[in-house]
């Protein structure tokens, strides 16, 4: 009876704050999102429009490109990169080679560089780097790769990418550091019986390594899905959604929506758009990710 | 010692010259990727526009000066306060939460800890506009009140899932120790297990508090008074402008990061990256 009194005194304010943040502004996001409140107008509040908003937006003529620019771009790409980066770092830092060299604990202090720093900072360092006058193109020119500086943000044929490279930069480190503390644990027992079955490298990485590293791929791959899915800073930051509007994607819009454009209801019906497709991923997470760490926790 | 044993197979026998030098290659090309960057900016700080375009390799501290003379100061207060606080609150509701999860069965209890778990994952931006309209309703835009909640609602699902995991190997016996001898729980919450699990319970603060310090789309969203603008907007706005001034941006760059390179290097050791996959936004 004690116990259960102080059990509900110590996770009540928590419940009560989640709920507030949490469960509080999805239901009422559900129910902005069939009004046409406008930023301006809060006070007086919106009118009832039904799906109207909804309707706009599957049917406006950005609604293909910002998908494809958020599933494709922002996170297919970026997420599969980001792994076998990852995965090519880990496994340099963890050859005899490098250990050899001592260069490995220096490797793995070079990645607590670019992990440790904020996203934003991250944007800025490689802005400064691709400026026209920037380290980047010094490099290209002096290489002779390219006669005139490359506009990294402002070509369509460059943005994308250099995104891509702002956002790899900063979180391959975390993917590298978690898959190099699994590699350490793979039993040197398996490479050996490799070996005496005749082994090659190839074979001994496809074989025994990455089967090894599997479980910690799967979990990073759909952490990465969740964390580039819903990421505003990077895209912001580094180009407002631009040029134009060529580098929008969901998360952006639904800003760009609510406050350049003041349209809150029509905002909020893009982003219950984009919780039902992270509710998507969210069964995925359930099964494979949630119930493993309930498991590794309580 | 069985390796020594087994070395005449090919894992353990030393690498060739050749495969030496290509890993030495590739290691020394990852390693300027990764730090030259963080370099460069470092020492464009002290450059006048970060040394973008005049050759001279004159260092200066005008960049510095600039920043705190046109109101950085301010900045670095309102994101101390802010993220302090914070960090304090939901250190102190995580521990206490965390705590009865390490210690009790209750129903739902699963249910439970899997929603906080999805709060992890769990699009932040999606709760931006009803939040906005909900704290202007109360007055809680351009205030450090509407801040602190928000940032204290939102690094305790990570906070508890870190402080359950700690919690979990303090072994139950000592809390049973401790209540025959006339504690109660309360007690030995925060006098017993507390100082038991100090490293991990800072390293855990530490890391919300970075969580903080770095976060922009709330501060974007509900702060717009220049007065009470944290780092991260203060930042932005040197650089948000089609004309950048690079050494201020640079300069603004590094007294950002510096803080938490020195917070960050002390207990990476015990933050583990897989945990907080997801915590990063």
């Amino acid at each position: 009876m004690r116990n259960r009194l102080f059990i509900t005194a110590m996770l009540a304010p928590t419940v009560i704050l989640l709920l507030l943040f949490y469960g509080y502004p999805i239901l009422a996001n559900l129910r902005m999102s069939f009004t046409d409140l406008s930023l301006l107008g809060m006070k007086r509040g919106g009118s009832w429009v039904g799906l109207a908003n909804y309707r706009e937006f599957f049917r406006s003529g950005g609604f293909g490109h910002i998908l494809f620019n958020t599933l494709v771009w922002l996170t297919a790409t970026s997420v599969i990169i980001r792994l076998i980066l990852g995965l090519g770092i880990a496994v340099l830092l963890n050859t005899r080679a490098l250990k050899q060299l001592r260069m490995a604990a220096l490797g793995r202090f070079a990645l607590l560089i670019p992990w440790a720093t904020p996203p934003i900072v991250a944007v800025v360092i490689w802005r400064f780097l691709l400026e026209r006058n920037g380290a980047v193109n010094a490099a290209l020119i002096w290489l002779g790769i390219v006669d005139q500086p490359v506009a990294f943000f402002a070509d369509m044929r460059t943005v994308w990418p250099s995104i891509v490279v702002i956002m790899l930069w900063n979180t391959v480190p975390l993917i590298a550091l978690s898959l190099l503390s699994s590699l350490q644990t793979v039993p040197h027992e398996y490479y050996e019986a490799a070996e005496l079955d005749g082994a090659t490298h190839w074979q001994k990485f496809r074989f025994v390594t990455l089967p090894f590293l599997m479980p910690s791929l799967l979990v990073l791959g759909l952490m990465s899905v969740f964390w580039s899915f819903n990421n505003f800073v990077y895209v912001w930051l580094a180009t407002g959604a631009g040029p134009g509007t060529f580098t929008n994607v969901l998360a952006t819009e639904v800003y760009l929506k609510a406050f350049i454009d003041f349209r809150l209801g029509y905002s909020s019906a893009i982003g219950m758009v984009m919780a039902t497709v992270m509710g998507a991923f969210g069964i995925l997470y359930l099964r494979l990710v949630a119930r493993q760490q309930l498991e590794d926790t309580l | 010692m069985t390796a020594r044993v087994a070395s005449g197979s090919r894992h353990w026998r030393d690498p060739s010259p050749l495969g030496l030098a290509a890993c030495a290659a590739l290691a020394i090309v990852t390693l300027f990727v990764l730090v030259y960057p963080a370099i460069y900016v470092l020492i464009g700080s002290f450059r006048p526009n970060g040394g973008l375009l005049s050759a001279a390799s004159t260092l200066t501290l005008r960049n510095y000066i600039q920043i705190f003379q046109s109101g950085f100061g301010r900045f670095i207060f309102n994101s101390l306060v802010i993220c302090v606080t914070a960090t304090l609150a939901s250190t102190i509701l995580s521990i206490m939460a965390a705590y009865v999860f390490s210690r009790f069965d209750f129903p739902l209890k699963r249910s439970f800890f899997i929603g906080i778990l999805f709060g992890q994952v769990f699009p932040w931006i999606v709760l931006i506009n009803p939040l906005f309209v909900a704290f202007a309703a109360m007055h809680l835009i351009n205030s450090y009140v509407g801040m602190i909640l928000t940032y204290t609602a939102f690094t305790i699902p990570f906070s508890i899932y870190m402080l359950v995991g700690y919690l979990v190997t303090v072994p139950k016996s000592l809390d049973e120790a401790a209540i025959v001898d006339g504690a109660s729980r309360w007690q030995v919450m925060w006098f017993i297990i507390c100082p038991v699990m100090l490293p991990g319970f800072v390293a855990t603060a530490t890391y919300a508090f970075l969580l903080c310090w770095t976060e922009f789309l709330f501060a974007l969203a509900f702060l717009t008074q220049t007065n009470l603008k944290t780092l991260t907007l203060g930042l932005y706005q040197f650089f948000g402008e089609d004309n950048v001034d690079w050494g201020a941006v640079m300069a603004a760059s590094v007294v950002t990061t510096l803080p938490v390179f020195l917070l960050f290097l002390p207990i990476q050791g015990r933050i583990s990256p897989g945990r907080t996959a997801g915590a990063v936004k």
